[in-house]
């Protein structure tokens, strides 16, 4: 405690000298948690959205996921109810959706376009996409209307100068090779934010898809967590359970989101780097100058029986007070940003391929706080063993004449 | 302390130091005793190597040849982290420029020999107490050494050096930076708390009145003792 209270006041013979170091401190530390919650709050909406379109856990027949079927289903899983139940009772799980994806024409009568879609249960799975998906016009597809319904994505809908109520055709490859087609309703528009996948999206009802498809099979199963956090548990039984089912997680299938992931880490992982020079050139320069300004009480004190050793860590504790105070002044700032954020209504532009920003928000981890505290105040730490090792071990007599 | 032994012993020393090409003998080989509670004066003209004699005898710098001992320990064979436990223990230092560390309030300056001999907090506070006391200073305890005469803070440093009650004391040229009233005063200090604790001292001084305190006089011309 005394020798912290003797740290302190050293630090304060040289306010301003202290202060800058601990004002680059902070900004660097700042820098670092901003862009760091900036990176992870990225990671967690990408993480929700993946798995809000894929599901957590996805179960497909053992070549399903290879993407080279001659025919429609050819992959398909057989009893997708029995199966369905079955994953449904494990812990944890919220839902299980069955998905067909299929492709084929969509046609107005006037023109045709190519359309990418799936066959879905849609009580279960506009319920699952949640804010993902955003109508713009009408209302997911109903079960058991007249004539089969679906929503078309808002692009497609602009194509086909279709609106709900309109009348389209589907014409696919039905599992037996042969071409179908199926007259449908527009129940509803609506698009995911990616123009890409918005002109060519179609999602109908199951039953419809089996039927125009000609079978009674389903591409996947999407098993759908409580928790995220549980994935890899669920994925482990399921594939004990399911030896002849290849079973991937969203991490698996989320490419975007991977992708990301790493140019992120790579961009924040230079930053860091760079803080980490920066404190280091602050701390080693502020204390290189007290140590050589104080070489001759330096000298006083190892004349006096103080140890090299003990002489260094005066300095480190010193180096760990400015330190410690610029992390903390960091962290406030960090994150005050954080809290203003949620406020402040900042948007992002739209990422590459997406037609829509999202709002700017930081990320608050604890994790993240307390390792970068404990990454700040060691290099202060280490600045300062550097810098103070040489003069503590200089002969005393040449310290106390120092000037 | 072992009485049986001098103080300190310091046996045919040499030293030199390098300027440049050529090198500057120091010592000449310089044999010296200090017995216990002795006050010894150190005198000659600057440059005969009075600073060098004390260096060596404080353990703070190492001799090119001659043997040391202190309390009867050789020092000839110990590294640089036993001489500092062997100086953290039984040497005490006095400075002409008074050498207090700035942020420590006397009160602190005086107690640091202590922090570092792990003295409990007590027992610290018992004997700061009694050495500021001592040299006058208990209403000057939680100033701050800039705040203080010359005088005053050579106190600080006197009771500084004789807190741990060391064996042996170093005082080079201690009053050469005040004026003669005061010097006067802190040689009288020095000589009657050296001589309470048993402490030798060894002090290098132009002083005249320095010198008449002292039980010995050595004087020191061109590295050798006359
Ligand atoms: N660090 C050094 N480097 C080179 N020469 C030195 C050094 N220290 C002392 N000397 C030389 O050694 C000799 C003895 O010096 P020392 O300081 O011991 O003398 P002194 O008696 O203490 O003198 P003063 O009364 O001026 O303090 C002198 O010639 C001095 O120039
Ligand atoms: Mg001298």
């Amino acid at each position: 405690m005394k020798w912290l209270v003797f740290a302190w006041k050293n630090v304060m013979r040289n306010r301003r000298r202290s202060l800058t170091a601990m004002l680059i401190t902070a900004f660097g530390t700042a820098a670092v948690l901003a862009s760091g919650g900036f990176a992870l709050y990225t990671y967690e909406s990408l993480e929700e959205m993946t798995a809000r379109d894929s599901g957590h856990v996805v179960v497909a027949h053992s070549r399903g996921f290879d993407g080279d079927e001659d025919v429609p289903l050819q992959y398909g899983l057989a009893d997708a109810t029995g199966l369905a139940a079955k994953f449904a009772a494990l812990p944890g799980v919220r839902a299980v959706a069955p998905r067909v994806q299929f492709s084929g024409l969509i046609s107005n009568g006037d023109k045709s376009a190519v359309f990418v879609g799936s066959g879905v249960v849609p009580e279960i799975d506009f319920r699952l996409r949640g804010p993902q998906m955003s109508f713009s016009a009408g209302r997911p597809p109903a079960t058991n209307a007249p004539a089969p319904e679906v929503v078309i994505g808002d692009e497609l809908a602009r194509l086909m100068k279709a609106r709900v109520g309109t009348s389209l055709t589907l014409l696919a490859t039905t599992t037996e090779g042969n071409l179908n087609a199926v007259d449908v309703v527009v129940s509803g528009i609506a698009g995911v934010g990616v123009p890409e996948i918005d002109k060519r999206l179609v999602l109908a009802d199951l039953a419809s898809v089996q039927r125009l498809l000609l079978s009674d099979k389903v591409g996947t199963l999407s098993i759908y967590l409580k928790e995220t956090a549980d994935t890899e548990a669920v994925a482990a039984r399921v594939r004990g359970a399911q030896p002849d089912q290849a079973v991937k997680t969203w991490r698996d299938l989320a490419v975007f989101y991977q992708a990301v992931r790493a140019l992120y880490n790579r961009i924040f992982g230079i930053l860091g780097v760079i803080m980490i020079c920066i404190v280091l050139f602050a701390m080693s320069n502020t204390l290189g100058m007290a140590v050589v300004e104080r070489t001759r009480e330096i000298g006083t004190l190892r004349a006096i029986g103080t140890l090299p050793g003990e002489v260094v860590r005066n300095f480190v504790f010193e180096g760990m007070v400015i330190g410690g105070a610029g992390a903390v002044a960091g962290m406030v700032l960090a994150g005050g940003a954080t809290v203003a954020l949620l406020f402040a209504g900042i948007d992002m532009p739209p990422p590459p391929g997406r037609s829509a920003g999202y709002p700017l928000f930081l990320s608050f981890s604890p994790l993240l706080y307390g390792a970068v505290t404990l990454v700040v105040i060691t290099l202060a730490a280490a600045a300062a063993w550097m810098v103070s090792r040489h003069a503590a071990n200089k002969p005393v007599t040449e310290a106390l004449a120092h000037v | 302390m072992n009485a049986n032994f001098p103080t300190v012993r310091l046996g045919a020393l040499r030293k030199s130091y390098r300027v440049g090409e050529s090198s500057v003998e120091a010592l000449k080989g310089v044999s010296l005793e200090v017995g216990g509670g002795e006050m010894v004066a150190l005198t000659g003209p600057s440059g005969s190597g009075k600073s060098t004699l004390l260096n060596l005898c404080g353990l703070i710098d190492t001799p090119d040849a001659g043997s040391r001992e202190l309390c009867g320990t050789a020092l000839d064979s110990l590294d640089e982290l036993s001489l500092t436990r062997l100086r953290r223990e039984k040497v005490g230092f006095i400075f002409q420029g008074f050498n207090l560390v700035p942020v420590m309030t006397v009160y602190d300056n005086v107690e640091y020999p202590l922090l570092l001999l792990g003295v409990a907090p007590a027992e610290r506070r018992r004997r700061v107490t009694e050495a500021l006391g001592r040299v006058g200073l208990e209403s000057f305890a939680l100033r701050l050494p800039d705040a203080l005469s010359g005088g005053q803070r050579q106190r600080v440093a006197i009771a500084r050096a004789l807190i741990k009650a060391p064996a042996l004391v170093i005082a080079d040229e201690p009053t050469a930076n005040l004026d003669s009233a005061t010097a006067r005063q802190i040689v009288d200090l020095l000589h009657e708390l050296a001589h309470e604790r048993n402490a030798s001292v060894v002090v290098a001084t132009h002083d005249e009145r320095m010198s008449s305190h002292c039980d010995r006089v050595l004087h020191l011309i061109d590295g050798e003792l006359q």
